[in-house]
C-alpha cells in the first residue's frame, strides 16, 4: 500500500497530545453519532472487529493493510470468523462496492470536533472508508490532539501533496425538510476502535 | 439581461408570500436556526476574535491576490496538476468539454460546486450529448425538479417531502414513498452506479492553499470523496476568493463554516487534496492502479475586477457558509429564487450577483435588503452586507440615475420648504380617513398608497410650530442642546419631541430647536442620490451653526447615523469639510446620552417599585447594530419606578420598517410586524417601548390592529412622564 507519510505520529504535538484527550475527543464523536470503543491492546480490538462482522453478518469485508491492522491480525480474525475479505489492490476494488464492511486505520483523533485524521492518499483507505455501508477505524488512542488548531499545525508540518480527510461520523444529509439522515453516499456507520498499544 | 428585465418581481414575491410549502420550512428554519448556531459556537472562547481572524486572514490575501495565485498554480503544477485560469463563463465551459472529448469522457458526476452553477456548465455539457450528474443529495433534487438552489447550503429547502417523492418517483420511474430515510437510500442506491461508472469528477472547493497547490473540500454525504476518488479525471472548478495563502490558514474557515452552515462542530468530511493521487481502473478486464488526473480551473468572471474594488472586494471574506440568509427577516418570508433564481441567494446573493451577472440583474432586486443589519452580526468574514448593497445602489444611481419618481421624491425632500408645505397638505387631506391616531391608506411622506395596514397621522400642529408650549427658560444651563428632531417626530410623532425636550430640560440643560433643520437625508441617500443628500446635509449644518449649541440630541438612531456620516460625505468639498466634521462629532443619541448624564448625577439606578407595569422594549436595528445602543434603554426603563422590564423573543429583530421599506414592500414588511407583535404579546406587557422613530411608525401600526391593549412610547415618552415637577 503505496503512503506518502507514513510518520505523522512525530508532528503531533508533544505535552499536548495524548490519551488525555480520550474523555473529550469519545464525547463529541458520540455526539456526530459515530461509535466509539476503547481497548487496552490489538488482541482486544481483532476481537471486537470481529464480533462485529458476525454481529452484522457480514460476508464480505476490504481491509486497507496498514500497519495498525497488521498488528492486530484483522484479515487473519475476520476470515477464520468466515468472512470473505479483500486487502490487495485489485480485489479489493472489485468487491468495494458490494462489501458490508471496509477497515481502515487513521492517523489521529481531534478532541476539539471528534474527528479522526486519515492520511488517505492510498486508493485502498479512500475505497474501504467511502463505499461500504460500515467503516471501521483503527485508532491509537495516544494520537488525539486538541483542537483543529493542533490537527492544521500536524498537517502543515506532514502534508506536502496527496490526500488526507478529517472524518467526523458517518455520512450524513438534511437535505428534505432539514431532517438529519444519517448514511448517504459515504458509511453509514462510522465506528472507531481506539487502542491503547503501541505498534511494536 | 433582458431576460432580467422581463421579470416581475413584486409577482414573484407575492407567490413565494402564497407559498405554504416554503413559507412553513423557513418559518422553522428562522426559529431554530440561531440557538442552533449558538450551541455550535460553545466551545469557541471568544467567537468575534475568531471572525475578525477569518477577515484579516482574506483581507491580506485579497490585497495581493495576483501574487498568491501564481504561487498556487505554480505549486500545483509542481505537482503534475494542470491549471488553466478562465477568465469567463465561456472560457470554462469550453475547456471541460474539450477535455471531455480529448479523454472520451462520457459520464460525469458532481459534487456541489457554486462556480459551475454560475456559469450553467451542467447544461451546457448535457446540451452537448454527455450525462451529467449532481450527486449532492439536494442539488441532485433541484436538478431532477428544474429548479434553481433558493439557498445556498440547502438548495431544495423550498420542497417539502412529498414534493421531492413525485420527482423521484417520475426519475425513477417506480412509486417511492415520500419517507425521508427511504428516499434518501433510494439516492444512495440511485447515483451508487453513477460514481462507479464515471469517467470524470468535477467538484468545487471550500478553499485553494498557495503554500502547496492543493484544495480543501467540505462535505457531509460522502460524494466529494467518492467523486474525487472512483473516476480517473478530477476537475476543480475554484474561484479566485477561495484561494488562501497556508494550510494553517484554513483554520477559521474550518470552525466557523461548518458551525454557521449547519450549525456542526465539523462536517463529515474535510478532505486536502493536491497532487495527483492512485486511482483503479479497468484494463483489459483487470483493475490496475495508476495516477489520477486533475485539472484545477481557477475562474475569474468578474472577480479580480472585485479584488481591486475598494469595497467590493469585500466579498472575497465571503465563505458560502449562508449564515447571512438564515437570519434575514425577508429571507425567511420569500426564499431565496426571487433574488434572481440565481445561484447565490439572499443579501450577499444579491451582491456576489452583481459583479456576475451584471448590474441589470441587482437592480431587480436589491430592494429587499431590509438594512436590519443582522447578517453582520452572524457573518464568519464579517461582511458588511447592507453597506455593500448600499454602495451598489449608490454607483447605479451614479451610472443610471434615479428612477423618475424616486427622483422626484429627492428633489423634493431636498426642499425643506416644499417638503414641509406637503406634509402639512397631507395632514390637511387625510382628515376624512382619521381613526384615533391611526389611518387608514395614508400616503406616508409621499412614498404612495399601501394597503392592509395603519400608518400614523401626520399631526395637525408640527413639533416645530408648537415648540414654545414646552420650551423653558434654564438658569445657569449645564448645557446648551440642539435638538435635532428628525421628519416623523416633527410631523407624526409631535408629543414624543416635545417629551424629549423635557427630559434634557429636566437635566438642566438649555434646549433650542433650530427652525432650518430638516430631512436627515437617509431617504435620500438610501435611495443613492448623492448630490441630494450633500444639499440635504448643508441646510442642516448652516441651521446648527447659527444655533450655537455644544451637542445636538436626536432620538431618531438613523438620524444620528446620518449627521455621522456628514463628515465624509463633505470630506471633499473645501468650504463644508471642517463644518461637516463638527456636526459630525457634536450629534449623540438620546438614550445612550441621558444614561450617560443620568449617571452623572447618579440617577442611573434600577427603581424600587412598585414595577406595576409590565414594559416590554423593542431593539432598533440601526440602534443597537450601529450604534451599539442596547444596555441603555432598558437601564433607563429601569429608572422608572413604575416599570418592570420584561425582555420579549428576538427583541433586536427588525420590526419590517426600515424607512421606505416598510411602505415600498408593504407586503414583506406585514409578516415581519406580525412576528413582533406575536412576541410582544407573548411577554403580556402593558407597553413596548422603543428609542427610533421609525420603529415608532411601525409599532404604532401594528399595536392598533393587533394588539390594542398595549400601547407603543418612546423612551422619552416614559421617562418625561415620569418627571416630578
Amino acid at each position: 500500500m503505496k503512503r506518502i507519510y507514513d510518520n505523522w505520529q512525530d508532528k503531533l504535538p508533544a505535552g499536548k497530545s495524548g490519551s488525555h484527550l480520550y474523555e473529550e475527543f469519545e464525547l463529541r464523536a458520540r455526539n456526530v453519532a459515530t461509535e466509539v470503543f476503547r481497548v487496552r491492546t490489538f488482541v482486544e480490538a481483532r476481537g471486537i472487529i470481529a464480533n462485529l462482522a458476525e454481529l452484522v453478518n457480514a460476508e464480505k469485508a476490504v481491509v486497507a493493510n496498514g500497519p495498525l491492522q497488521q498488528a492486530a491480525g484483522i484479515v487473519r480474525a475476520l476470515k477464520s470468523a468466515g468472512v470473505a475479505v479483500y486487502s490487495k489492490p485489485g480485489e479489493l476494488r472489485e468487491h468495494v462496492a458490494t462489501a458490508d464492511m471496509g477497515i481502515s486505520s487513521v492517523e489521529f483523533g481531534i478532541a476539539e470536533t471528534g474527528s479522526v485524521c486519515q492520511n488517505a492518499y492510498a486508493i485502498e483507505d479512500r475505497l474501504v472508508s467511502s463505499l461500504p455501508p460500515i467503516h471501521v477505524a483503527l485508532l491509537n488512542s495516544n494520537n488525539i490532539v486538541p483542537g483543529i488548531d493542533d490537527a492544521l499545525d500536524v498537517v502543515s508540518e506532514s502534508f506536502d501533496r496527496g490526500y488526507m480527510s478529517f472524518i467526523t461520523g458517518p455520512s450524513r444529509t438534511a437535505d428534505i425538510e432539514r431532517v438529519l439522515t444519517i448514511g448517504v453516499h459515504g458509511p453509514i456507520r462510522f465506528i472507531v476502535v481506539a487502542v491503547d498499544e503501541e505498534v511494536a | 439581461m433582458m431576460e432580467a428585465q422581463k421579470r416581475n418581481i413584486k409577482k414573484e414575491i407575492e407567490e413565494k408570500l402564497n407559498d405554504n410549502i416554503l413559507r412553513s420550512a423557513l418559518e422553522r428554519f428562522a426559529r431554530e436556526y440561531p440557538a442552533a448556531r449558538e450551541k455550535a459556537l460553545e466551545n469557541i472562547e471568544d467567537v468575534d476574535a475568531l471572525r475578525e481572524s477569518l477577515r484579516d486572514m482574506k483581507r491580506d490575501t485579497v490585497a495581493h491576490i495576483e501574487e498568491v495565485a501564481d504561487t498556487f498554480e505554480a505549486e500545483a503544477l509542481k505537482r503534475g496538476i494542470k491549471v488553466f485560469r478562465a477568465a469567463d463563463g465561456n472560457e470554462l465551459r469550453n475547456y471541460v468539454l474539450n477535455l471531455c472529448k480529448e479523454k472520451g469522457v462520457k459520464r460525469v458526476v458532481k459534487s456541489k460546486s457554486m462556480a459551475s452553477e454560475e456559469v450553467d456548465l451542467s447544461p451546457f455539457l448535457e446540451k452537448a450529448g454527455l450525462s451529467v450528474k449532481e450527486t449532492d443529495l439536494g442539488e441532485w433534487i433541484i436538478s431532477l425538479a428544474g429548479h434553481k438552489p433558493s439557498h445556498m447550503v440547502l438548495p431544495a429547502i423550498h420542497l417539502n417531502r412529498y414534493q421531492v417523492s413525485e420527482y423521484f418517483s417520475r426519475e425513477l420511474d417506480e412509486s417511492i414513498e415520500p419517507d425521508i430515510a427511504f428516499m434518501v437510500q433510494t439516492a444512495r442506491v440511485n447515483l451508487r452506479q453513477e460514481f462507479l461508472q464515471a469517467d470524470m469528477g468535477i467538484t468545487g472547493a471550500n478553499f485553494g492553499i498557495a503554500e502547496n497547490g492543493s484544495i480543501g473540500l467540505v462535505t457531509n454525504e460522502g460524494n466529494g470523496r467518492l467523486v474525487t476518488t472512483l473516476p480517473p479525471i478530477h476537475v476543480v472548478i475554484i474561484g479566485y476568493e477561495k484561494l488562501i495563502p497556508t494550510i494553517k490558514d484554513a483554520l477559521p474557515i474550518l470552525r466557523l463554516l461548518p458551525r454557521g452552515a449547519t450549525a456542526q462542530l465539523m462536517s463529515s468530511y474535510m478532505s486536502i487534496i493536491g497532487g495527483p493521487t492512485p486511482v483503479m481502473v479497468k484494463e483489459d478486464g483487470k483493475w490496475v492502479e495508476t495516477q489520477k488526473e486533475i485539472h484545477y480551473i481557477l475562474l475569474d468572471n468578474g472577480r479580480l475586477g472585485a479584488a481591486h474594488d475598494d469595497r467590493l472586494k469585500e466579498i472575497y471574506q465571503c465563505v458560502r457558509c449562508a449564515s447571512c440568509l438564515n437570519v434575514c427577516p425577508v429571507y425567511a418570508l420569500v426564499g431565496g429564487h426571487v433574488y434572481g433564481g440565481h445561484t447565490y441567494a439572499g443579501g450577499i446573493g444579491a451582491i456576489l450577483t452583481s459583479f456576475l451577472s451584471g448590474m441589470g440583474e441587482f437592480e431587480q432586486f436589491n430592494e429587499l435588503c431590509i438594512g436590519c443589519r443582522r447578517c453582520t452580526e452572524v457573518c464568519p468574514g464579517m461582511i458588511d452586507i447592507p453597506g455593500l448593497i448600499e454602495e451598489l445602489r449608490r454607483r447605479s444611481v451614479k451610472k443610471h440615475g434615479l428612477p423618475f419618481v424616486m427622483g422626484r421624491i429627492s428633489s423634493i425632500i431636498s426642499n425643506r420648504r416644499l417638503f414641509h408645505g406637503l406634509l402639512r397638505v397631507a395632514s390637511t387631506a387625510q382628515k376624512p380617513f382619521k381613526s384615533g391616531s391611526v389611518v387608514r391608506h395614508l400616503p406616508l411622506f409621499l412614498s404612495g398608497l399601501t394597503e392592509g395596514r395603519s400608518l400614523p397621522t401626520i399631526a395637525e400642529t408640527p413639533l416645530r410650530d408648537c415648540i414654545s408650549e414646552v420650551i423653558k427658560k434654564i438658569d445657569n444651563p449645564v448645557r446648551r442642546v440642539g435638538f435635532f428632531s428628525g421628519c416623523t417626530m416633527d410631523f407624526v410623532f409631535p408629543e414624543t419631541g416635545k417629551n424629549v425636550i423635557r427630559v434634557l430640560q429636566d437635566l438642566d440643560m438649555e434646549v433650542v430647536f433650530p427652525d432650518g433643520q430638516g430631512c436627515c437625508g437617509k431617504p435620500v441617500s438610501a435611495t443613492g442620490d448623492v448630490e441630494y443628500t450633500k444639499r440635504i446635509a448643508k441646510q442642516n449644518i448652516k441651521a446648527f451653526e447659527d444655533a450655537n449649541v455644544d451637542v445636538i440630541v436626536c432620538a431618531c438612531p438613523t438620524g444620528v447615523e446620518q449627521i455621522r456620516e456628514y463628515a465624509a460625505l463633505l470630506k471633499d468639498e473645501s468650504d463644508w469639510a471642517a463644518r461637516a466634521q463638527t456636526i459630525s462629532s457634536q450629534i449623540r443619541e438620546f438614550s445612550s446620552f441621558v444614561a450617560e448624564e443620568y449617571r452623572k448625577t447618579g440617577r442611573l439606578k434600577k427603581a424600587d417599585g412598585p414595577h406595576n407595569i409590565k414594559v416590554t422594549y423593542h431593539d432598533s436595528c440601526h440602534l443597537k447594530r450601529v450604534l451599539g445602543v442596547y444596555k441603555e434603554p432598558r437601564q433607563l426603563l429601569e429608572t422608572v419606578g413604575e416599570c418592570e422590564l420584561v425582555e420579549m423573543h428576538n427583541a433586536d429583530k427588525c420590526c419590517g420598517m426600515s424607512g421606505a421599506f416598510g411602505v415600498t414592500h408593504a407586503n414583506l414588511s406585514i409578516p415581519i410586524l406580525k412576528e413582533k407583535m406575536d412576541n410582544i404579546k407573548d411577554t403580556g406587557a402593558q407597553i413596548v417601548a422603543c428609542a427610533c422613530s421609525g420603529c415608532m411608525v411601525q409599532l404604532q401600526g401594528g399595536v392598533d390592529q393587533q394588539a390594542p391593549g398595549v400601547k407603543m412610547k418612546h423612551i422619552a415618552d416614559i421617562l418625561a412622564e415620569n418627571i416630578r415637577d
